[in-house]
């Protein structure tokens, strides 16, 4: 426990030097890794915790993205009010797509989340008049406060950072907590939980709105940083990306999504300087990281740190 | 040996010293940025081996400044353009940047152009606010936007191919809303008596419900492109309609890529652009010659090629009359690009910074065993605003999927 104590402590302090520190580039890959961390966290809530792959979680953030494009720029909302509604609205479709997908297993629900978040995002490509289609809404922009531009890049960050950390932190508590053990347990055997008169459905309902919203929260900083909305990060790309991220990463431990994702940014943007052929080798290393370990960075690390009976049980 | 080590010490710095005014001369840093993996790759490639070819033209340096290119991957999706666009501005140092491709990423590349103040030069990609509605000062364009052919290719429809009614089939995006959009506008007024819209989702492969309650009219236009398109073609003409109703094409339609696969039958195939692979001027010859030279006997220079050919041209004469690499002087001499001598003809920059260059119309014929688009008409001189008053044309509605009107009694043709 100590352990990650001092992970964190060193975490936040690596966040806190980082924007004075480092390079303008540099400081906008840290804001990507923080976006998609929120999201790949959002996807492993569901899929850690209750077994539940959902390809949907883009699609909350496409939402509030979306949201606040048309309201701020179509309508000339002013931003403190529009970050709110995009949230609300985006849990708002996540409440219905929960009701939706409640009664789902495994395969179906994925394939459920796969059709609903196809679903929105040809809304968002066929909608023209509300969404722009194609092109989509430009002109995104956060506002100066008090002086201070907010759009700027390590203000950006900074911002950033500090809702990023007070969410992992949350959710490493909902982890520790008698929900989240349920969680587990309905992942573990459903029946049983039900048995024992724990609400069920009410616990993954719940867990599933909770996803969502975190991926709203990460769809307003995606919207703002890109300047533009558009139905590209809604597509089916994205949200296997963000899978991919959270499986290399480990997705059944807190910290393992947000390490598949400086993986795959560091990644990206390391190997693409070198060849054409980047996709290739990102494959390849991604492959070689499934195949080898199958259950993620994080749970590799964690393992060697203790060998515990728990891991046992879990794996047979 | 420590004498051997003095020796070769002083031989290095010697010429290090003799290679001082070399070593002080300032670089120009040419970011070219287009989809050279995923779906559009082809785009991409087709750009860059345009930049190539241009790269070898111009050869190593520039008003005393050595260039530098170097090539990044948008993969066709917006977000990792502006990665790459950030990576060059703030890691690479970039002076001037080529690219993106796709209308998508050219509308993300301006936002963010906009903010960080960039020479940019958009290659290929077509949405026309990017020089309109959205335009910036530094950011301008070597392409075309999507509704600029077609305002030639309506006048040409209703005055010499004499159609008055057109039924429309075409991919329900914002590129082919453009296209139809621009053909409307002069079509209507023209002698044209209306445009039917029939809009199918990107992806489509069955068209057998669209064809076969096809409205009755003077000709077909397919205003799409790809896969989609050559779908529509076979079909179109396993029903048998091409017997009864000719069929013309958006920009993109009869594209020499799929030319092949359409075979005969496209043949007197009608299409406009501002550019033509059977072009018979001496510029575009020596062009295609040396593009050919360069990257193969197959290979053809296509739209996307000329462009990228054209803007990296322009960087490199905006570097040369501003004399140096700083943004402002750089921005104002891209803005005053002129270039008499293009491969594609003849063009230059309206205020707005997109530019004027010729329309043409274009055949699907046969020469040497290929079939090519051959110009059999020529538009000159025609703007992204067509005929119209620029500012009156910003004024109005962009266009969209009903917009504008379809029929051509309507009073928004009045004027």
């Amino acid at each position: 426990m100590s352990n990650e104590r001092a992970f964190i402590v060193g975490l936040v302090a690596l966040l806190a030097v980082w924007p004075l520190l480092m390079g303008d580039y540099a400081v906008s890959q840290g804001n990507r890794v923080l976006m998609y961390s929120l999201l790949a966290l959002s996807f492993s809530i569901l899929a850690g915790r209750l077994g539940w792959f959902s390809l949907c979680q883009t699609t909350f953030a496409g939402i509030s993205g979306y949201v606040i494009a048309i309201l701020g720029v179509n309508h000339g909302w002013p931003a403190g009010a529009v970050i709110p509604v995009a949230i609300v609205v985006a849990v708002a479709f996540a409440a219905v797509f929960g009701l939706l997908t409640l009664r789902s297993r495994a395969v179906s629900f994925l394939m459920l989340t796969l059709a609903l978040g196809q679903m929105v995002w040809a809304l968002s490509f066929q909608w023209v008049d509300v969404t722009g289609g194609y092109n989509g809404i430009s002109g995104v922009r956060l506002p100066v406060v008090l002086g201070i531009d907010l759009g700027n890049d390590r203000v950006f960050f900074a911002v950033l950072a500090a809702v990023a950390v007070l969410i992992f932190l949350g959710v490493r508590r909902l982890y520790q907590s008698s929900f989240g053990l349920l969680l587990l347990g309905i992942q573990d055997n459903e029946e049983r939980m039900r048995a024992l008169g724990h609400p069920v459905y009410l616990a993954r309902f719940t867990a599933f709105v909770l996803a969502g919203a975190i991926a709203a929260v990460a769809g307003v900083f995606m919207v703002f940083d890109m300047g533009i909305m558009s139905p590209s990060p809604l597509g089916l790309d994205h949200a296997v990306w963000v899978l991919t991220a959270a499986v290399v990463g480990g997705y059944r431990t807190l910290w393992g999504p947000a390490l598949g994702v400086v993986i795959l940014v560091v990644l990206e943007s390391v190997v693409s300087q070198f060849t054409d052929r980047h996709t290739m080798v990102i494959g390849l290393v991604l492959l070689l990281c499934i195949l080898l370990m199958p259950r993620g960075l994080a749970e590799v690390f964690g393992q060697n740190r203790s060998r515990s009976a728990k891991s046992e049980t879990a794996s047979s | 040996m420590s004498a051997t080590r003095h020796i070769l010490v002083g031989g290095i710095s010697a010429l290090a010293l003799a290679a001082a005014p070399v070593q002080a001369q300032e670089t120009v840093h040419i970011g070219v940025v287009g989809p050279t993996s995923g779906v559009f790759s082809f785009f991409g490639e087709q750009q860059n081996m345009g930049v190539e070819l241009a790269m070898d033209e111009v050869g190593d340096s520039v008003a005393g400044h050595d260039i530098k290119v170097t090539f990044y991957d948008s993969q066709g999706d917006p977000e990792t353009v502006v990665d790459r666009l950030r990576a060059m501005d703030s890691r690479d140092d970039v002076d001037i940047v080529v690219g993106p491709v796709l209308g998508s990423t050219g509308l993300a590349a301006l936002e963010w152009a906009k903010d960080s103040g960039m020479p940019t030069i958009i290659s290929y990609s077509a949405p026309e606010d990017i020089t309109m509605r959205q335009r910036a000062e530094n950011v301008v364009r070597a392409g075309w936007t999507g509704a600029q052919p077609m305002f030639a290719f309506g006048r040409y429809v209703a005055e010499e191919l004499g159609h008055e009614r057109i039924v429309m089939v075409g991919q329900d995006y914002s590129f082919p809303y453009n296209q139809i959009g621009g053909f409307l506008e002069t079509f209507c007024r023209s002698g044209g008596e209306s445009v039917e819209r029939i809009w199918h989702p990107t992806g489509t492969s069955d068209y057998s419900s669209i064809l076969a309650t096809l409205p009755e009219g003077d000709a077909v236009l397919y205003n799409g492109a790809g896969s989609d398109a050559l779908s529509f073609f076979e079909q179109y003409h396993e029903f048998g309609i091409d017997e009864r109703m000719p069929l013309i094409g958006g920009s993109n339609f009869y594209a020499v890529g799929d030319l092949p696969e359409m075979g005969e039958a496209a043949l007197g195939g009608v299409s406009a652009l501002q550019y033509a692979e059977g072009l018979q001027t001496e510029n575009f010859i020596e062009f295609r010659d040396a593009f050919r030279a360069m990257h193969g006997d197959d290979a053809m220079p296509l739209a996307p090629a000329e462009h990228g050919y054209v803007a990296f041209l322009m960087a490199v004469q905006a570097v040369e009359k501003a004399g140096s690499t700083e943004r402002d002087p750089v921005i104002a001499a891209l803005r005053d690009t002129e270039m008499p001598d293009a491969p594609r003809g003849p063009l230059y920059l309206d205020e707005y910074g997109n530019p004027v260059q010729n329309i043409y119309i274009n055949e699907v014929q046969e020469v040497d065993g290929r079939l090519v688009n051959v110009p059999i008409e020529t538009y000159e001189e025609v703007s992204q605003f067509g005929p119209f008053d620029p500012e009156e044309y910003l004024a109005s509605e962009p266009d969209s999927r009903d917009f504008p009107p379809g029929d051509c009694s309507d009073p928004y043709y009045d004027d």
